[in-house]
């Protein structure tokens, strides 16, 4: 608690050599001239070490919320939302077993039930084709069965199509919040320098992967 | 040695005390301590540290906890009114208070949505940063209809401390020569985007006295000489404000006023002092300092001053003063005039409209801009054909959708994946921030039995939109999107909503200032009409909530009124 007159002024203590942080503090002490500051600010440990971290051998255990099958089968349906192109897709990020953690930390059980109930629906729809399982029909059987659903059409209903709307949304934030779908798929620029309100765009440009802290 | 700024027990008669560490508290204590004044901050939360205490700053989604959400047991326990508040995260969720341990009651039939922000810098480090002067229509618009009483001060008596103020924190704006929102001193404003200049020059066509400017905000753009001597610096339009700055790029008690009042070394800090009362002296008819009841260990202690400025909040500071009662004030410290907790007042921002922006599809933007646009109350002048009184202003910005608004769309695969990676339409919304009457019956109380857990009553609530609010939100609605429609936008959409008093965190009025002591609490100095060295300075002194975000008058009347108290105290008044 106690502390001297001098830190809470410019020339703060030096803290921290965590890489990140240096990045983030590129060009800060040009930016300030005659005044010494360095670095100065923590890293964020306890946030960082919490974070959700994607795993490649979360198939093989339950979840929080889904059982093995259900990871199995929900990373299926990443993998057909958002299918690996030049840059990796949803299912190779995890997506699947974030949304499992996610869901169970910060939903209601109602929109874990919801999820729950729509992975009962496809694997059930896929038995009526004569499959076993969703995941043993052909890629093109699938991609077929949840265009129908994402349509509400043939024998899905748009209860069913706004359940799985939910389920893309979920799927869609799992992948464009992670690193490879920030930086990779999209555009992101921690530390913009400066605000530009006007700059070319051409179609093949990837969109900017967030408009601030809260969206 | 040098002298420790953080103390906890003290017995020094300080110059000066200052309850509160937000943006009037800050201005209090910089200007006291610049005029040689020891004086002694109170806070009743823990140390925030420029810098090393911003801990959700720069983190990338992904580095965070659930992605910037927050955890459902979490938001249950501790958040559960704070979550209503649109810059409540993960990033900033140590930022708010504790609900739990910050109950309040509402009147029934009643809703009141309280945001706090109990830490040193108090809601200087939560707030959006916009910044406007009050104009001469402002000022006289009480007089003019009869509700509220007339504010004892005009543009003139107020100018130069806008000016003062707004060279030390840094505003960027445009002049604009407007009749009713006066320029301040500005820095560069934030640029447009293309189709909001296109929507600017139809608007201009259209509704030449509707304006449509880029918002006034505390960020520097174009730092000067003293904001670079501060340790502050350009903006980088990164818009994650709310989880701190370390480029010190928008204005806070901890980039701006507190460094200066540590530089001059007369300043004190007592953070974690929750106050309790005043401490009154009848027979002097001075207050000579406060009970506090620490916020951790709730032990009890008191400090002493000569002068006392109370810029705890509207709501606090009027809390403290209830909750100060005494032999001569059994209502409330300096309440004779029994109008103490009444005229409470939020800015009500219940319209949105929106639609989409043909074309553009060559340009696109680069930064995030941590400020929208802004069309200035074009009712300022009364108008009894209108059917309702005083008026709103219009925030609106335009945007490109990005994955957010794209991944709603039809389709899976590569064509999905691929059309989401494209920026998609352009868009651009209004959104009302009108004025709230001011009104008796509107007001908060202290509870009759109810307690916090440091002893103190709780507050309860009683204040409601009324028709004359409803009214002007539906009217808000209907203009936007006969605006909107007119300026060529498609699908335009819009409507008045029904979010309670509160949520605009723009509490004001409650102590207000006025120029009969019969019917104020503060004369035209903020300074009690009953107790000459007493002093509220922050939004609990408004006479009229005007449409303007408040932040940057709290900061221009607790400068004038420091220097007004230190010129008392020099003449042997106070």
């Amino acid at each position: 608690m106690k502390n001297d007159n001098a830190s809470i002024t410019a020339s703060a203590s030096i803290r921290t050599n965590e890489k990140s942080r240096r990045h983030f503090l590129k060009g800060f002490t040009t930016m300030l001239g005659g005044v010494a500051v360095g670095s100065l600010v923590t890293g964020n440990a306890i946030s960082v070490a919490m974070a959700y971290v994607p795993s490649n051998d979360n198939m093989l255990t339950d979840g929080k919320i889904f059982n093995k099958n259900q990871l199995v089968l929900l990373k299926q349906i990443c993998s057909i939302v958002i299918p690996k192109t030049d840059t990796l897709g949803a299912a190779e990020v995890d997506t699947h077993g974030f949304i499992d953690n996610q869901l169970y930390h910060c939903h209601t059980k109602e929109d874990q039930n919801t999820v729950l109930a729509l992975l009962t629906l496809i694997d059930s729809r896929a038995k009526q084709q004569g499959s076993n399982s969703f995941i043993k029909l052909t890629a093109k059987q699938q991609f077929q069965l949840l265009t129908e659903l994402d349509l509400g059409e043939h024998s899905f209903d748009q209860i069913q199509r706004a359940d799985f709307k939910l389920l893309k949304q979920y799927i869609c934030f799992g992948y464009y919040t992670s690193e490879v779908g920030a930086t990779q798929e999209l555009r992101y620029d921690p530390v913009p320098g400066g605000f530009k309100g006007s700059i070319p765009y051409k179609k093949s440009d990837p969109t900017w992967a967030t408009r601030g802290l809260f969206n | 040695m040098k002298e420790q700024v953080y103390i906890n027990k003290s017995s020094e008669v300080y110059d000066a005390i200052v309850i509160g560490s937000g943006i009037s508290g800050g201005w209090a204590a910089k200007e006291f301590c610049e005029r040689g004044y020891k004086t002694l901050m109170i806070e009743r939360g823990g140390v925030v540290e420029h810098r090393k205490d911003y801990s959700g700053e720069n983190t990338p989604l992904w580095k965070q906890e659930h992605r910037g959400k927050v955890e459902n047991i979490l938001v249950d326990q501790q958040h559960n009114i704070q979550k209503q508040c649109y810059a409540f995260g993960n990033a900033t969720k140590q930022l708010f208070g504790n609900d739990r341990d910050l109950p309040y009651t509402t009147k029934p039939g009643t809703e009141f949505s309280w945001i706090r922000g109990n830490m040193l810098g108090g809601k200087s480090l939560l707030w959006h940063r916009q910044t406007y002067r009050l104009g001469e229509y402002d000022f006289n618009a009480n007089k003019l209809d009869g509700y509220g009483n007339d504010w004892p001060i005009r543009t003139k008596d107020i100018e130069k401390w806008y000016s003062h103020v707004e060279i030390h924190a840094g505003i960027s704006g445009s002049k604009e020569n407007l009749p009713n929102l006066p320029d301040s001193e500005f820095l560069p404003p934030f640029e447009m985007m293309a189709p909001e200049k296109a929507i600017k020059a139809k608007f201009a066509e259209l509704y030449p006295e509707r304006p449509l400017i880029m918002g006034r905000t505390a960020h520097l753009t174009k730092p000067s000489k003293l904001h670079i001597s501060q340790g502050r610096v350009q903006c980088q339009a990164r818009n994650e404000c709310h989880a701190g700055c370390s480029y010190g790029a928008y204005f806070s008690t901890q980039s701006s006023t507190l460094p200066a009042a540590a530089k001059t070394g007369n300043l004190h800090i007592a953070p974690n002092s929750v106050v309790h009362s005043l401490i009154y002296d009848e027979k002097t008819n001075r207050v000579k300092g406060v009970r506090v009841i620490d916020n951790n260990d709730l032990s009890e202690r008191e400090y002493f001053a000569k002068v006392i400025f109370v810029c705890a909040s509207t709501i606090g500071s009027t809390q403290i003063l209830m909750n100060s009662t005494s032999k001569k004030f059994p209502n409330g410290i300096a309440n004779s005039s029994g109008v103490l907790g009444h005229y409470l007042m939020d800015h009500n921002y219940n319209s949105v409209a929106s639609g989409d922006i043909d074309g553009f599809e060559n340009e696109y933007y680069s930064g995030r801009r941590p400020s929208g646009l802004m069309m200035p109350n074009f009712y300022y002048k009364p108008d009894p054909k209108r059917g309702f009184l005083r008026g709103y202003a219009l925030g609106a910005s335009a945007y490109r959708e990005g994955w957010d608004s794209q991944q709603h769309q039809d389709g899976l695969g590569v064509e999905y994946k691929n059309k989401i990676k494209q920026a998609g339409k352009w868009r651009f919304g209004l959104y009302a921030q009108g004025e709230m009457l001011p009104r008796f019956e509107n007001q908060m109380r202290l509870h009759p039995t109810l307690k916090d857990k440091w002893g103190i009553p709780q507050i309860e609530f009683d204040v409601r939109y009324t028709e004359n609010e409803q009214l002007m939100m539906e009217d808000a609605a209907e203009q936007s999107i006969k605006m909107l429609k007119a300026a060529g936008l498609k699908n335009v959409s819009g409507r008045s909503t029904h979010r309670p008093p509160g949520i605009a965190i723009h509490e004001l009025g409650t102590a207000r200032m006025g120029r009969d002591p019969k019917t104020s609490i503060l004369n035209g100095f903020n300074q009690s009409h009953d107790i000459p060295n007493l002093f509220v300075t922050d939004g609990a002194s408004f006479c009229s909530s005007a449409v303007q975000n408040p932040s940057l008058t709290f900061m221009a009347l607790t400068a004038r009124a420091v220097d007004y108290a230190v010129k008392e105290v020099a003449a042997k008044r106070i």
